[in-house]
């Protein structure tokens, strides 16, 4: 019982003609004349399709994706957990569906309530004093955060002089990208031979010129970080601060927190850890959450609620960093997230932690004897695993999965482990799928090389021609 | 927990699951979570519902400058709400994922198309971060100190861009927009264009609602400078685009194009540029290829650009994108088609002029400002006190103060309001706003 994908040979949008014939309200055609004539058109140039067809075209383009509802997608650093109906359910009651950003907080004390509960929930499961919901996905929520820390250093009068942000070899490619985006040096660290942070590289690296050391834990290998603390105290002797990318918080939530072990400001995955839809590659949603001493820098508004009960958009923070996006964030991501909080709750949560990490190690112990699972058979959310000794690529691997019906994990990150497959089953899985997909990782890893190669050939296309895609750039219809 | 008699347990040869976290320290775990315990859907339900009805619901709508109430076809709901398109992620196994590559391909396209520009990627967060990036972009490509912005653009979308100047040498310097008109004071920009400008940026509509003939001719005065245009999509059914009056890179707020209003967020992000600076783009593009057997494929390309390969030398952090408002879009423009779009905008400007006519014959509102505005009309307001205010007691959503928008407005137009319309505006709620402002004087 796998996928199975249909093949349409769909042609293009602009291949479909038929009558169009959707109905909008009648205009009168003088109106154009209001236009000075260099400006006007009169030929909008877009495809005439009829809308039957439009809603055929992209129902048989839907069944040629695979998604969560369809089964599991262990990529890993993604957390393809199931997104609840629930949720999507109260995203488009039209209370919170049509209501204007500008309308005024009288207006939208429901809203500003979920948002501050929402903050209040992001902050209690962090231990973070203050979080703003504003940024956008987990690369705009290091942005955010990274701008936060600047703009610290600066008040401290320090920028001049802290230009630089340690990152550890294993990191996300949006960490240092966010770094560097934000003016930043970026000084990478190789892990230590357990996979871990290297204790004398980050010594070695750190220094007064040190703006912000930037690490996830458990880190994308999948190891909880233990000397974390000790981290953390090193990092803040030399007046750095210690950065959260939150995109592994389902490994650890309601069992420790990014507070708890130090941290100043993190990032969350509204559509990782919170299970609101990935949409094909977004939206998401990124908040952060800062200590009490950096709450001043947050981008406005922060919502707040006033002792007689009323939520308000405060604009006032003294040294905010100003705005990183048009309003107060993803609000139908953050309503969902909200959603999935209030459903769980603090047993629910805590449980689904336990059984994400229980279904990983669980495939620890399944995929182990085939494969080489470098440091350490201990993991939390997600395991790292190489193919190198069984002879085969991690891509061929991949596709043979696939050609299946069972999407591939992650392949080829984190960087520092060659030919590798990065798993995250997460708690949305039976013990069922988990074995369906380590029989079929195994039985892959004993194909014969040269088989592997031709794979895909069950679904809609076969292995496809990735550098003619970039040396012959078509990129339009 | 009944996860402590779970098989998996067993199998790895733990007692509890406990010993799953055996490696998180003790003095740092987490003593107690301080959020209520779960409850049931139907429970939950009830709670949301209870909370969306302490929002307030307007029958008349005058609210806009960047947002809008637009006619959302119900089938492009249906489409995104497809799970097979919600609940997958960025297209990494492409040969699984061709239903959302051929999605994006076509968003690519359509936009290109409708927009008159070479190239578009397959989404940005939404129009004003789009808009940073493109200033980003234009500085990677020429290096220049500094980027010209209209001296009207909202304060919200100035701040964020000036969060994406962070870090880079360059300066915003602002340029004059008339107003008498609205329009860019060509002179004012001019004088401002030496050899370190970076770019230019212009936003059509302008930022105070009209529709602005000096934007297509920026492109005889502005040197080496990049033109950014601002556009708004849904303007594209009457004018020329932005392809065709010379922009170098085009950004435009998806919203309008099939989306809710959801509280300004999630928004979609659209960004457009010419086909050389395709190596200096942010973003993930789709590009056309085939397989092994010469079948037409679509995958993700130009990755080298990427965060993810290209690390701190990335063109971009961007990872997640909004990809389901891509085909959101593309589904809304291939239902709506030419002549609805046309129709579309028609029926915006139609009740623009509408709406001037009918706050007329009031004292309190007057339209000052020349020209034709699109959808968001600004008047002169000299009524006393918060008009928005007033207005929401008659169940009208509308007359934002210039003020709240924008930093420093001309002399001549403080105190001015807002009130904006689309082609849903009906002749109802035109009847509702003079009425009440009959009865505000
Ligand atoms: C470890 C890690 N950090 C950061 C990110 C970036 O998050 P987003 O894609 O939401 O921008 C990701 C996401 O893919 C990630 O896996």
């Amino acid at each position: 019982m796998t996928y199975h994908q249909a093949t349409y040979d769909e042609p293009l949008l602009s291949e479909i003609h038929s009558d169009n014939r959707y109905k909008v309200p009648e205009a009168d055609e003088n109106i154009i004349n209001l236009i000075p004539e260099e400006l006007r058109t009169d030929n909008v140039n877009l495809p005439v399709i009829a809308e039957y067809d439009v809603v055929r075209h992209f129902t048989r383009l839907s069944q040629m994706n695979y998604g969560v509802d369809l089964g599991i997608y262990p990529l890993g650093s993604c957390t393809m957990k199931f997104n609840p109906k629930f949720a999507d359910r109260i995203a488009s009651m039209e209370n919170f569906s049509e209501t204007h950003p500008l309308v005024g907080d009288d207006s939208i004390q429901g809203s500003l309530r979920v948002m501050y509960e929402l903050q209040v929930y992001l902050s209690e499961l962090s231990d973070m004093d203050a979080v703003t919901l504003q940024p956008l996905a987990g690369a705009h929520g290091e942005y955010t955060g990274i701008l936060i820390i600047r703009k610290y250093h600066e008040s401290k009068g320090e920028l001049e002089k802290r230009r630089e942000i340690i990152i550890p070899d294993s990191a996300h490619g949006t960490n240092p990208a966010s770094a560097a985006m934000a003016g930043f040096d970026v000084v990478e660290i190789p892990s230590s031979p357990d996979g871990t942070v290297d204790l004398d590289a980050l010594k070695a690296a750190l220094s007064d010129r040190t703006a912000a050391f930037m690490i996830t834990n458990p880190n994308t290998l999948g190891l909880f970080e233990k000397r974390i603390t000790e981290i953390a105290e090193i990092v803040h002797k030399s007046g750095a601060l210690l950065y959260y990318d939150g995109a592994n918080f389902n490994a650890i939530m309601g069992i420790t927190s990014p507070g708890l072990m130090g941290f100043d400001v993190v990032h969350f995955n509204l559509h990782k850890t919170f299970a609101t839809p990935h949409g094909g590659g977004g939206p998401g949603s990124g908040p952060v959450g800062v200590k009490k001493f950096l709450k001043e820098f947050l981008p406005i508004p922060v919502v707040e609620k006033s002792p007689d009960g009323k939520y308000f958009l405060n604009f006032d923070l003294r040294n905010t960093i100003g705005k990183v996006s048009p309003y107060y964030g993803a609000f139908s991501t953050i309503l969902r997230a909200w959603a999935y909080i209030t459903y769980h709750g603090s047993d629910g949560l805590t449980e689904n932690t336990v059984r994400a990490v229980l279904n990983t190690n669980y495939l620890v112990s399944r995929l182990g004897n085939d494969f080489k699972i470098p440091f350490g058979k201990l993991k939390k959310h997600e395991l790292v695993l190489t193919t190198e000794n069984t002879g085969k690529r991690a891509l061929d691997l991949a596709k043979y999965l696939i050609d299946l019906g069972i999407h591939a994990p992650t392949v080829y990150f984190p960087l520092n482990v060659h030919e590798d497959m990065m798993i995250e089953p997460t708690e949305t899985v039976s013990k069922r799928d988990l074995d369906q997909f380590a029989d079929a990782l195994i039985s892959a890893s004993r194909q014969d090389e040269e088989s592997l190669k031709h794979l895909p050939v069950n679904l809609s296309v076969g292995r496809i021609d990735e550098v003619k895609a970039a040396r012959q750039l078509k990129l339009h219809w | 927990m009944e996860i402590e008699d779970s098989p998996l347990l067993k199998e790895i040869g733990f007692h509890s699951t406990d010993e799953l976290f055996q490696d998180v320290p003790q003095k740092i775990r987490k003593k107690e979570l301080k959020i209520p315990r779960g409850i049931s859907e139907f429970e939950l339900t009830h709670l949301s519902q209870e909370i969306a009805s302490m929002n307030r619901s307007f029958r008349h709508n005058f609210l806009g400058n960047g947002i809008y109430d637009r006619i959302i076809p119900s089938s492009v709901d249906s489409i995104i709400g497809r799970s097979e398109f919600l609940t997958s992620y960025t297209p990494y196994q492409a040969e699984m994922s061709q239903g959302m590559l051929q999605s994006l391909f076509e968003f690519q396209s359509i936009i290109s198309d409708l927009t008159g520009m070479d190239i578009t990627n397959s989404s940005m967060y939404d129009g004003f971060t789009a808009l940073g990036e493109a200033a980003r972009m234009a500085y990677r490509i020429n290096e220049g100190s500094e980027i010209l912005v209209p001296e009207t653009m909202y304060r919200s979308k100035l701040n964020v861009l000036h969060s994406y100047m962070t870090g880079l040498n360059v300066r915003l310097v602002p340029y004059g927009i008339s107003p008498a008109d609205g329009t860019i004071d060509l002179e004012s920009l001019e004088g401002k264009i030496n050899d370190n400008t970076s770019a230019i940026i212009a936003e059509q509509p302008s930022s105070l609602g009209n529709i602005d003939r000096n934007v297509a001719k920026i492109s005889e005065i502005k040197k080496k400078a990049l033109l950014i245009t601002y556009y708004d999509p849904i303007a594209l059914g009457v004018l020329k685009p932005p392809g065709e009056t010379g922009s170098d890179i085009n950004v435009m707020e998806g919203q309008q194009l099939g989306l809710h209003r959801n509280l300004g967020g999630p928004l979609l992000g659209i960004l457009s540029f010419r086909n050389e600076f395709a190596r200096k783009s942010p973003g993930r593009i789709i590009g056309e290829s085939n397989d092994t057997q010469g079948k037409r494929a679509f995958v993700m390309t130009l990755q080298t650009r990427e965060q993810h390969i290209r690390r701190a030398k990335a063109m971009s952090n961007i990872c997640t994108n909004q990809a389901l408002f891509a085909v959101a879009a593309t589904s809304y423009l291939g239902i709506i088609g030419p002549s609805g779009l046309k129709k579309i905008a028609l029926k915006t400007m139609e009740n623009s002029q509408k709406l001037i006519n009918s706050v007329s014959r009031s004292k309190m509102l007057k339209r000052e400002l020349n020209g034709v505005p699109f959808s968001d009309v600004i008047l002169k307001y000299s009524g006393k006190g918060d008009l928005q205010h007033k207005l929401a007691e008659s169940g009208i959503a509308g007359g934002i103060e210039l003020e709240k928008l924008i930093e420093n407005p001309h002399r001549q137009l403080k105190g001015s309001v807002f009130l904006s319309v689309t082609e849903k505006t009906g002749t109802e709620s035109l009847e509702a706003l003079s009425k009440a402002i009959e009865v505000i004087q």
